[in-house]
């Protein structure tokens, strides 16, 4: 059995990578979702994650390997992240740094689907042969639709 | 075990093999295709292998007075910085000035000269260069002037004493200089250089730096207090760096060495840290201060070490010595001139510690040469330029490339060629000053 027979997340629309991080965070706070796929004309760049957009609030000497360990003196930082904040009206989804996703197509096994989520989290893309999006798999709609098929087997 | 013989090895005579290994390492370390350390390990088994050395004569080329001063000061850092100390220091500096830029700049610039000179300088720039992005980003203003100082800072200051650079640990050890020579002979010349430094930097950044009142108040809203993690530490950490300090200032009367002192300082914050956890916790605690020792470094010194014992046993840098004789035709002057811009321009294009290694022995050959007194003054113009060179290039020293990176992931890179441009000039004016210190001091 492949992911063909799996219901994806398919309503999830992608943004450009021209898009900006307060749209992002926009749609992402509209649809109570904590990811949003990025894509280039339909083909598949990568997921933002909500969690990357709060990096961008922070500052960067405390994002950094070998950066400030702990942000306790500056109180409650409340203009600095003010700042930042409008600052993500001008920044762009391009200037954020997306991680390596593995991404699954639809004739994958569900078995390997699974494994995948398992090891690399969740969700991740279903892609057509052309690389163009077809839609998310996610932990819970995978087990969803074997808790559906298998039942109490 | 009868020391070797100046033998033909391999058919070889053994100044021969042995330059030709200390050259492969040399190149091999410059090239850094391959970690320094494995390079430095190699060339020292290939002097004993090819009989330059035997074992014993490669042990007794390692100066284990540089490995403890520097083995015992990385694991007092390593512990110090967890107290958030160096944070501490950094923000109330900020606040003193009112977060002024320019004045920010200042006291920056001499937190990290301060805590460079009495800590390595790697250390200090990690600690420091994040609280420098934040008081940037919080005033909104652009951080490269900042970084760029304290990059020229971490290298001035850790000129000024005995334990600032490693350069320093390894000429004071040789040499038999003190905590206190170094202070006495090098600390007023480096204040000088410091000063001397800011002014370029204030006329092309310092004039334009501003901020409003609004991101000056965020900074001064800062509770410094609030980065202090762990205070029990930071008693325990500022009693024994205290201990250690006032060690090195009465070494000399009390007939101890610094490494020794080092060493038994790290063994005492330890103990403070461990004496009252159970067995697992005081094992776990102790594991991770030692794998945060930086044994790449320590090794790299061993290996480079054995290396220089195999070519001056066989007679390599005397014969370069007796060259430097003639070629300064045996002038007192010219000859710590030569040492102190050669040291400066080579240490601003490759790493100082294996130049330094090569020149003590050179140094040591001149002593037939030149009096007591005048050897001393070429210890220090050997300490000065290749301490000071290191502010030449991005590439001159450690705490460069360690900045530079940090800039990098922050955002604002610091590229080659346009810290060239201010960095060598400055560099320049620094040896240069230091020359007219020798002359006016010893010369």
């Amino acid at each position: 059995m492949t992911l063909k027979t799996v219901p994806l997340l398919t309503e999830t629309a992608c943004v450009d990578p021209d898009t900006t991080l307060s749209d992002t965070l926009r749609q992402m706070l509209a649809r109570q979702t904590n990811h949003i796929p990025v894509c280039s004309d339909g083909v598949w760049v990568g997921l933002v994650d909500i969690r990357a957009i709060l990096g961008e609030l922070l500052p960067v000497s405390a994002r950094i390997e070998h950066g400030l360990p702990d942000l306790g003196f500056v109180g409650d930082g409340l203009s600095l992240l003010a700042t930042h904040f409008r600052a993500l009206k001008t920044r762009t989804v391009r200037e954020l740094d997306l991680p390596a996703l593995p991404t699954l197509r639809e004739d994958t096994p569900i078995l390997e689907a699974a494994l995948m989520l398992y090891r690399e989290g969740s969700p991740l893309p279903v892609l057509d042969p052309a690389g163009r999006l077809k839609g998310m798999l996610s932990r819970r709609s995978l087990l969803a639709h074997l808790a559906a098929r298998l039942g109490d087997a | 075990m009868a020391a070797t013989l100046p033998q033909a090895v391999l058919g070889l005579p053994p100044l021969a093999v042995s330059l030709g290994i200390f050259v492969a390492t040399y190149a091999a370390i410059v090239t850094e295709r391959i970690n320094r350390s494995v390079v430095a390990l190699l060339g020292a088994g290939l002097m004993v292998f090819s009989g330059v050395l035997n074992q014993r004569e490669a042990f007794h080329g390692i100066d284990f007075n540089t490995i403890s001063l520097l083995t015992g000061m990385m694991v007092i850092v390593s512990l110090t910085q967890k107290s958030g100390v160096f944070q501490y220091v950094a923000i109330k500096a900020a606040k003193l000035v009112r977060a002024d830029p320019w004045g920010l700049l200042v006291m920056l610039t001499l937190v990290t000269a301060v805590f460079s000179a009495l800590l390595d300088n790697v250390t200090t720039v990690l600690l420091i260069a994040p609280v420098v992005l934040l008081i940037t980003d919080s005033l909104r203003i652009n951080p490269y002037p900042f970084l760029f100082s304290v990059i020229l800072a971490s290298n001035i200051g850790g000129t000024a004493t005995l334990v600032g650079d490693p350069p320093n640990i390894m000429i004071g050890s040789a040499a038999h200089l003190t905590f206190n020579d170094f202070l006495v002979h090098l600390a007023p010349v480096v204040a000088v250089v410091l000063a001397a430094t800011l002014i370029p930097i204030y006329l092309v950044w310092g004039r334009k730096l501003s901020a409003s009142a609004e991101d000056r108040a965020l900074v001064m809203g800062f509770d410094e207090r609030g980065s202090i993690t762990d205070r029990r530490l930071l008693r325990q950490s500022l009693f024994v760096i205290a201990l250690v300090i006032a060690g090195f200032v009465f070494a000399h009367p009390l007939g101890q060495e610094p490494g020794t002192l080092a060493m038994f300082g790290a063994a005492l914050l330890l103990l403070l840290r461990v004496y009252d956890k159970d067995a697992e916790t005081q094992s776990h605690l102790i594991h991770h201060t030692f794998g945060e020792v930086e044994w790449i470094t320590l090794f790299f010194f061993i290996g480079l070490f054995v290396v220089v014992a195999g070519i001056e046993k066989a007679g390599a840098l005397q014969w370069l010595a007796q060259r430097i004789v003639e070629w300064t035709g045996g002038d007192f002057a010219v000859t710590a001139y030569v040492i102190l811009w050669v040291s400066a321009l080579v240490s601003a294009v490759v790493d100082n510690i294996p130049f330094v290694a090569t020149m003590i022995p050179v140094i040591q050959n001149l002593s037939g040469v030149f009096s007591p007194h005048e050897i001393q003054t070429l210890w220090w113009s050997l300490a000065l330029g290749a301490c000071l060179g290191g502010n030449g290039t991005l590439v001159g020293a450690s705490a460069n490339l360690v900045v530079a990176g940090l800039a990098e992931r922050a955002g604002h890179p610091i590229r080659f060629v346009p810290f060239l441009v201010m960095a060598f000039p400055l560099m320049l004016m620094s040896i240069a000053i230091t020359s007219v210190y020798l002359w006016l001091r010893y010369l």
